[in-house]
């Protein structure tokens, strides 16, 4: 394994550097107070003996995740997350554990599916938690980056497809389990070097099978903004896995734009606690998908948020439209959608930019994805949760049966090849700088702003 | 896993055969030559495990305090005996296992207590053995779960017994008493023998069977009959080369005379209750013998819990406690 750092290429005192630094990655595994300290818990197993970290990825409220080879033999590459401990003073406690990480815990000691991150094991050992993971080359926000740089370009149709299918295969594997994952975004969709989707990050999942209390009494907000469902954005009490499929609908049309199609600004907490309405992001919505209505969305007046809805404007996308195929029997109202309006634009907009000739077929333009490609979509980003599309009725959709084949490889047939993972040797001591947001060593800290992860534990 | 027991770690790593049991507690035992005190705890059959029936009740009462769900001391009560098929109890302090176990339980359930809440309520509870803060919670709920590998996710009877209830048009009596044998199964070995499912059954047919009041002497001894009859004609029905329910169904011939007082009537119903049952079992490929072995162990544990010295188990937990130190360590 190479490190690609950037001051390994030059002199000799900096290569020096990056050795201090290595050793340093490691030292943050190796925390040497409290061992052998009379009768307290003691791990049979210990990580550093087990693996050898190799560099840091990225960090966030939870802790750090860092790359790591295993030291007995174990093939492959391993990510390992790293729950902070809490402190207290200077002194690292016993704090009990985060209701979220012994989810995550349980949930991927359990599950195993192909589209489903693998967990290897856990490790508890001087008071901090290690969940080692099979390691992903990628993941869907670094790939939909990695287009928008120059030259733009889309990411080519049959990838789509395969990612969407194995995306939705992940999530049916799940929902079938009675898992919702409720923080499915492209940040937390990985992609092995192999083409193989891993949806990962089971922080917020949680089981709701005959739930001891509401949904909502647990964590008052779930799902980042941008993903977040409309029943949820108007204060739905109850909600079901359609809030993941809104997320997967928010995806696909990410992956067809290279940038987040209701890409509001989150309202904060007031000092009160009370969960704001986010009125941007619902403004957002009805921008593209117009006002719901009562007609297509029976329960939407027993919402709490209700009211709110009158505060919205009325959606305004007077883009040069080019009414595509029925669009005169649908009245110009505020309820009027404007999803295949956006989503024509989008796929034709990209094929013509592209200077590929259309003959290029399959990989270049989006176009191929055609009318099944919108109809997904609009399934998926349906007002109604009951009439959303679940991850098996989209699984079975006409857009993976048509048009070109699907692929379990999303990058099969591909000639170009995505910037590896970026490890960083700096960064590195897991005391002092832990900094809270989701900052990732991969990307420029962030022409894109991503908004900053999500839960409120009531 | 969450939706199929057959896939869950619970299938695959939690479950024995009254021999495995035995052998892994024995040799937890022998490990431990110099904790010379007299074994408890130690043996695989329900009506022989007091250690439990102490600890139950402790559980209970720190639930109770707490405003725990039932579920949750139900998950709480099964992590505590995964935890003891690996370590030996006289290294541990139970009121602390208990403590912990309750603490995860009721993480994992979705109903989460301030580990500061728990602790404290522990420490007034059993104030003689536990000197107990957030910190040595904390490090044993390390313990616990190490040793359960994270494997937290618990398949309950509860939610068979709440898809079948209207299948076999239980009364709420009936429910309520499959619910409490349920309840009451966790105290024995059972959840570590058999899947969920069947303790459900189990409890069903009880209910169907049990009278209230009636847990003494020939009155037992009769409902363990009948329960017994049940699966025995279920085993027959199956074995009957698709004549099965009718089988049963004529085999019998049902009290209905003219002029049935209430009580008779009562008894016909349950008894087309009990008719109604034995043809779903007979028909399902449920596992018939682990039933009648569940049930057997479910009456013979309510005739133990009849003689039980709680005060015996408890002075000898309470005696290695203070003996080793385990109080304060």
């Amino acid at each position: 394994m190479s490190l690609t750092n950037p001051h390994s290429s030059s002199s000799a005192p900096s290569s020096a550097r990056v050795q201090g630094m290595k050793r340093s990655v490691q030292a943050a595994f190796d925390d040497p107070s409290d061992r052998g300290l009379g009768s307290g818990y003691q791990s049979k197993v210990r990580v550093v003996d087990r693996y050898k970290v190799i560099g840091f990825i990225s960090s966030g409220t939870y802790g750090r995740v860092y790359k790591a080879v295993g030291r007995q033999g174990q093939p492959g590459e391993f990510a390992i997350k790293k729950f902070k401990p809490d402190k207290e003073g200077e002194q690292i406690q016993y704090t009990g554990i985060s209701q979220s990480a012994v989810r995550e815990m349980a949930l991927c000691s359990e599950l195993s599916n192909l589209n489903v991150i693998r967990l290897v094991e856990i490790i508890l050992e001087d008071k901090c938690i290690f969940m080692v993971f099979e390691y992903a080359e990628h993941d869907l926000l670094q790939i939909i980056h990695h287009h928008t740089q120059n030259p733009r370009c889309p990411i080519p149709a049959t990838m789509v497809k395969s990612i969407m299918f194995q995306l939705l295969n992940g999530c049916q594997y799940l929902h079938a389990n009675w898992v919702l994952h409720r923080d499915l975004k492209p940040a937390n969709i990985m992609v092995t070097s192999a083409g193989q989707v891993k949806i990962g990050d089971l922080g917020l999942a949680r089981l709701f099978h005959k739930p001891l209390h509401s949904l909502y009494g647990g964590d008052k907000v779930v799902v980042t903004i941008w993903y977040r469902a409309p029943e949820l954005l108007l204060g739905s009490r109850h909600y079901t896995p359609a809030i993941d499929m809104w997320a997967v609908g928010c995806i696909f049309a990410e992956l067809l734009s290279l940038r987040p199609i209701f890409k509001g600004e989150e309202a904060k907490m007031d000092s009160k606690k009370t969960v704001p309405f986010q009125r941007n992001q619902m403004q957002k919505i009805v921008d593209i998908m117009g006002m719901p209505t009562k007609e297509r969305w029976p329960y939407l007046t027993s919402m709490h948020e209700y009211s709110s809805l009158g505060m919205l404007q009325t959606p305004m996308m007077h883009h040069h439209s080019h009414q595509h195929h029925h669009g005169s029997s649908k009245s110009s109202s505020a309820s009027t959608s404007h999803l295949e309006e956006w989503y024509y634009r989008t796929i034709g907009a990209h094929a013509g930019s592209s200077t590929s000739s259309p003959a290029h077929g399959n990989q270049s333009g989006l176009a191929s994805l055609g009318a099944e490609g919108y109809k997904l979509l609009a399934g998926l980003l349906e007002y109604d949760p009951e009439k959303r599309l679940t991850a098996q009725q989209a699984l079975q959709h006409p857009f993976f049966s048509t048009g070109d084949k699907v692929s379990n490889n999303c990058f099969e047939g591909l000639k170009t090849s995505y910037p590896q993972r970026r490890v960083s040797q700096d960064d590195n001591d897991i005391r002092t700088s832990s900094l809270p947001g989701t900052k990732r060593s991969g990307l420029p800290d962030d022409s894109l702003a991503r908004p900053a992860k999500r839960v409120k534990e009531a | 896993m969450a939706a199929s027991f057959w896939e869950s770690t619970q299938r695959r790593y939690w479950m024995f055969s009254k021999e495995e049991l035995a052998q892994m507690r024995e040799k937890l035992c022998d490990e431990d030559p110099k904790l010379d005190f007299s074994p408890i705890g130690h043996r695989v059959c329900p009506r022989e495990s007091p250690r439990e029936l102490t600890e139950y009740p402790e559980i209970a009462r720190l639930g109770k305090r707490l405003g725990v769900r039932q579920q949750a001391i139900a998950t709480a009560q099964l992590y505590i005996k995964r935890f003891y098929c690996k370590v030996e109890i006289r290294r541990t302090n139970p009121y602390l296992v208990i403590t912990t176990a309750l603490y995860l339980a009721c993480k994992m359930e979705e109903s989460p207590q301030h580990i500061r809440l728990v602790a404290t309520e522990a420490r007034s509870l059993w104030p003689d053995f536990l000197s107990l803060d957030t910190s040595r919670l904390g490090e044993c709920e390390f313990f616990l779960i190490s040793e359960m590998n994270s494997q937290l996710i618990i398949h309950q009877p509860y939610r068979t017994l709440a898809t079948l209830q209207s299948d076999f048009y239980l009364t709420q009596d009936e429910i309520n008493l499959s619910w409490s044998i349920i309840n009451d199964h966790y105290v024995t070995d059972l959840p570590l023998l058999y899947p969920p499912h069947i303790v459900a059954l189990t409890a069903i047919l009880l209910s169907l069977v049990l009278r209230p009041n009636s847990m003494t002497g020939a009155a037992a001894a009769s409902n363990i009959a009948a329960a017994g009859a049940a699966l025995a004609q279920a085993q027959v029905g199956r074995g009957g080369m698709g004549s099965g329910t009718g089988a049963i169904s004529s085999g019998q011939t049902t009290p209905g005379a003219p002029g049935a007082t209430e009580k008779d009537k009562q008894q016909e119903a349950r008894f087309g209750k009990v008719q109604r049952f034995a043809a779903f079992v007979a028909e399902s490929q449920v596992d018939i013998e682990a039933m009648v072995d569940c049930t057997q162990e479910m009456i013979s544990f309510y005739e133990v819990h009849e003689q039980y010295n709680d005060k015996a188990t408890r002075d000898q937990i309470n005696r290695f406690i203070k003996a080793r130190g385990l109080d304060k360590a």
